[in-house]
């Protein structure tokens, strides 16, 4: 077995590479809300799924690909991957927008006891995926398959195949310009601000319900993009998608310290990785629980994670 | 001399970079009244902090009793005799105030949840002695009448003196209040004098954090001054008040605007 | 306003003990004639009504009642909560499966185990605050269920089949069927547990408890070890949901770890929320209605879950404290309120 993960050992990072590009998206989703508001967003686990069947959408009924349509090329490809990425962005952020706004702001402007906001939460959460359920009958959702997965060529014996290269390139890319967003815009810097002092920043005239907003906005936006990236390479979804993945984001975010983007960034990969390797070993059957795990161990002996603030300190 | 009670030796606390405490020693002395005064943020609450627990120094060492406390669990600190009230009232607001008193005298419960439940004599008798416990040291402090109304439903200056009577609840040969007549009118506050002496020629000890110079003045036995987390006065009062530093240290502060 | 949860204390309170006796007894022979009500409007379309009233009603009324120990007393999060249902139903069904021992002789072994596993995952749990609780428990629960999955020594995806009833006492046989001697037996265990968390209310405990669910970091400092009693309020809850499990296993006779999914956390959550957290009877009343109205309403029942997570939603927004809410009342004190 040893043996065999050392032949495997490269494609299978190339593999865990991707799949942690799709974590630190989502976990993207999850650490910019809890940096602001200092909450779990629960319901993102949904937002990311919605994002995956406004990609399907996008491929099937705009573009009217089916099982058995040719898969595109060159120029045609392109241009059908980014509005196949945008469709599911803007579903993705306007989705969690709007989700803001029915399920939280009204219990954090009432200042409510801390537990409201989190059933709140779930019970989104649980509204969303029910909704699709009924709606998809309980159905995995396959998406016609847009484009070829070529091999590009090798890479210390790993096969580098076109899918898994554009979800590297593409996830760096938009973690790149979220970096930027943040340092540079208007809102980016009032988003931090918030962040590190929710108090200061309203002195300062912060408009906080319009920053809480932008903040769902591209948290919902980086997470739509994991949406579609998700059937780039699994070509498949369900409305149940979401739990799995949503934990593993979270455990992701967790890893490299909630509230931090970079950690976001270190946890998700990281997490790809190992959840890769550990199915390799393990059996995939047992890859939720390997997850489970990491997030048990990493809070348990170092909530602040690699890089982020205390959790457990408190002020009295 | 009366012998000293709690002891802070070097004791420095940083967040990050920012330094809170800067090697502060001083002590408290058996049955006298301290007074710890400061301009705001100059790391009086810190102080406090540090002594239950809240925070774990970075340098130095605390004693009380002969003992080191830190890196002692909160509730066990304050089982061992050191109890606080909060500068920010922090009871709990849908309890009624002699239930507040009440989940204080329970430190010293010797009955646990077992024989609670199952109705155990002992568990009987000490629910029946701290409830009457409780209710003298609403009478002590003043707000008896209000024992059976909900903590959140009080009036502020009651809320006040609930805090300082749930922290006697924890029986502590210690007491620290933290800004007890913050917010209180000059008649308020001539009572408030009153009370902490009651509390003191009661047996307790006192460290009292106040901003109304003419308040901790005249209450208390010695002051202690810190600016900057650093301790730059510690005398008599009459010493103090005519002290350079500290008199530059409040200069510009307007004396007790809050 | 009228409001039913204070007025209900009113009356109890002014009542002397005969009174109190004959009301609770009252009650007690309300709850035991439910069984009785059977082929009336109560009939539901989905089920037999006698067997609505054992699943999911009462079952849900244990399990809410142990939950709001955790959550409505504690103020503690718990989404994992299916996890001691599903350790009591196994221990159940493995214990009822391969060895001699009865329902009777099981019921305490699945408590023990049930609090066994909530002493496990408190000490680390515990320690932690708020929303790590919550994904902490959650991921518990789901490394129960997807450990009795894949461990196919327990049964695997299949499940336990053939778990015995329970024997028959005084003469009373509990076949299949019978659905009335299950609910009166569910109906102890709901008095027992009643007992339980009344009483630890009006002591020691539930005074911890209730200062640590409204501020934990004040509660420390006034010296309520809060640490210690985070563990007993979910080893309490857990045994509780153990003991709702062992009853469950010896009714369905069948079990597998498709009962015992996340969505049953979030019904039982449901349950104590709508009905108002850290109320005894509101959780109870919560746990009657989610648990009888999707089966006596068709629509509702294809879309149960999507209901239950509205009903978290308008809750938590409109009316967080339930239908019947915790105490809020105070006594009046004629004349003395002059000096505010
Ligand atoms: N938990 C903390 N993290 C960072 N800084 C803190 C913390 N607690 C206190 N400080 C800082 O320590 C200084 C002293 O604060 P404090 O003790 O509250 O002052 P005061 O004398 O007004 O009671 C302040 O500058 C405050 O910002
Ligand atoms: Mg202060």
């Amino acid at each position: 077995m040893l043996a065999n993960f050392q032949n495997q050992f490269a494609s299978l990072t190339v593999g865990g590479l991707s799949l942690g590009f799709i974590y630190v998206l989502i976990a993207l989703g999850y650490t910019m809300v809890y940096g602001v508001l200092r909450m779990i967003n629960f319901a993102n686990s949904e937002i990311f799924m919605y994002g995956t069947f406004a990609s399907i959408v996008v491929i099937r009924d705009v573009f009217k690909f089916t099982q058995q349509s040719e898969p595109a090329t060159g120029f045609r490809l392109i241009y059908i991957l980014l509005f196949c990425l945008i469709g599911s962005m803007l579903m993705a952020g306007i989705l969690s927008v709007f989700l803001e706004l029915v399920a939280y702001r009204r219990l954090r402007n009432k200042g409510s006891n801390k537990l409201a906001p989190l059933i709140s939460a779930i019970g989104m959460s649980i509204v969303l995926a029910e909704f699709m359920r009924i709606l998809t009958d309980s159905r995995y959702v396959g998406s016609p398959r847009v484009m070829e997965k070529k091999v590009l060529g090798n890479f210390f014996g790993a096969e580098l195949r076109l899918d898994n290269v554009i979800i590297v390139v593409a996830g760096l890319v938009l973690f790149i310009g979220l970096s930027q967003f943040v340092d540079k815009t208007r809102l980016g810097k009032a988003i931090r601000a918030v962040s590190m002092n929710e108090d200061a920043a309203k002195l300062m005239g912060v408009n906080l319900n319009f920053v809480v907003s932008g903040t769902f906005l591209v948290g919902g936006l980086m997470t739509g993009a994991a949406g579609f990236f998700y059937i780039l390479k699994y070509e498949n979804t369900s409305f149940n998608i979401g739990f799995e993945l949503g934990i593993a984001a979270f455990t992701a975010a967790i890893l490299g310290g909630i509230g931090n983007i970079k950690g976001a960034f270190y946890g998700g990969i990281a997490l790809g990785l190992l959840e890769t390797y550990a199915s390799f070993f393990l059996g995939t059957q047992w890859k939720a629980v390997t997850v489970f795990l990491v997030l048990v161990v990493v809070l348990y002996f170092r909530p602040n994670g690699v890089f982020g603030e205390a959790i457990t300190q408190t002020r009295a | 001399m009366s012998e000293s009670i709690l002891k802070l030796d070097n004791v420095t606390m940083q967040f990050g970079g920012v330094v809170a405490l800067n090697d502060v020693t001083f002590e408290v002395r058996k049955q006298e009244i301290l007074g710890l005064i400061g301009p705001n943020g100059a790391g009086k609450t810190t102080v406090f902090n540090v002594i239950t627990g809240v925070y774990q120094i970075t340098k130095g060492s605390i004693t009380f009793n002969g003992k080191s406390i830190s890196g002692i669990k909160r509730y066990r600190i304050t089982k061992g005799g050191i109890a606080r009230t909060f500068q920010n009232i922090r009871l709990w607001g849908d309890m009624t105030a002699l239930e507040n008193v009440i989940t204080a005298t329970d430190t010293h419960k010797k009955s646990g949840l077992l024989s609670g439940l199952f109705g155990l004599p002992v568990s009987r008798k000490e629910e029946r002695r701290d409830k009457v416990r409780a209710q003298e040291l609403l009478d002590f402090i003043g707000i008896g009448e209000y024992a059976d109304r909900l903590a959140k439903n009080l009036p502020y200056g009651v809320q006040r003196r609930l805090e300082i009577a749930r922290a006697l609840g924890t029986n502590p040969k210690l007491l620290l209040l933290d800004e007890p007549a913050a917010g209180f009118n000059p008649a308020e506050k001539v009572e408030l004098a009153k009370t902490i002496r009651k509390i003191r020629d009661a047996g307790y000890t006192v460290l009292l954090i106040e901003h109304d110079m003419s308040l901790v003045m005249g209450v208390s036995d010695r002051v202690v001054v810190i600016d900057f987390g650093q301790k730059i006065a510690d005398d008599l009062p009459a010493k103090v008040q005519n002290d350079k530093r500290v008199i530059e240290a409040y200069l510009g502060v307007p004396d007790d605007a809050s | 306003m009228f409001n039913l949860r204070d007025w209900g204390a009113d009356v109890w309170e002014r009542s002397s003990r005969p009174i109190r006796v004959l009301i609770a007894l009252g009650a007690i022979a309300i709850a035991a004639s439910l069984p009785l009500l059977g082929g009336t409007f109560l009939n539901t379309p989905v089920a037999d009504y006698g067997s609505v009233l054992v699943f999911p009603v009462a079952i849900f009324v244990i399990m809410a009642l142990g939950l709001n120990i955790v959550i409505g007393k504690s103020g503690l999060l718990d989404l994992g909560y299916v996890a001691f249902f599903a350790i009591g139903a196994y221990t159940m069904g493995l214990l009822g499966t391969k060895t001699g021992l009865n329902s009777w002789e099981i019921l305490p072994i699945g408590i023990a185990m049930a609090m066994f596993a909530g002493l496990i995952l408190g000490v680390p749990a515990l320690r932690l605050r708020g929303d790590y609780l919550a994904i902490i428990t959650l991921g518990f629960g789901e490394i129960v269920r997807i450990t009795a999955l894949n461990l196919n020594s327990i049964g695997g995806a299949n499940g336990i089949v053939g778990i015995p009833t329970p024997p028959t006492v005084f003469g009373l046989e509990y076949t299949f069927d019978n659905h009335r001697l299950y609910f009166w037996t569910f109906l102890i265990i709901i008095l027992l547990t009643i007992w339980m968390i009344r009483r630890l209310s009006v002591r020691r405990a539930g005074r911890a408890w209730e200062s640590i669910r409204q501020d934990e970091d004040a509660a420390e400092l006034m010296g309520v070890p809060t640490f210690r009693y985070k563990i007993w309020a979910f080893v309490l809850g857990a045994s509780v949901g153990g003991a709702a499990g062992v009853l469950y296993a010896s009714k369905t006779l069948f079990i597998s770890p498709d009962n015992f999914t996340l969505q049953v956390s979030i019904l039982i959550l449901a349950c104590v929320v709508f009905g108002g957290m850290g109320n005894i009877w509101g959780v109870i009343l919560g746990a009657i209605i989610l648990g009888y109205l999707p089966d006596r309403i068709r629509f509702i029942s294809d879309a149960r879950l999507l209901v239950f997570g509205a009903v978290l939603v308008l809750m938590m927004n409109l009316r967080p404290d339930g239908i019947l809410p915790r105490k809020k009342r105070e006594k009046a004190l004629p004349g003395k309120n002059q000096n505010e």
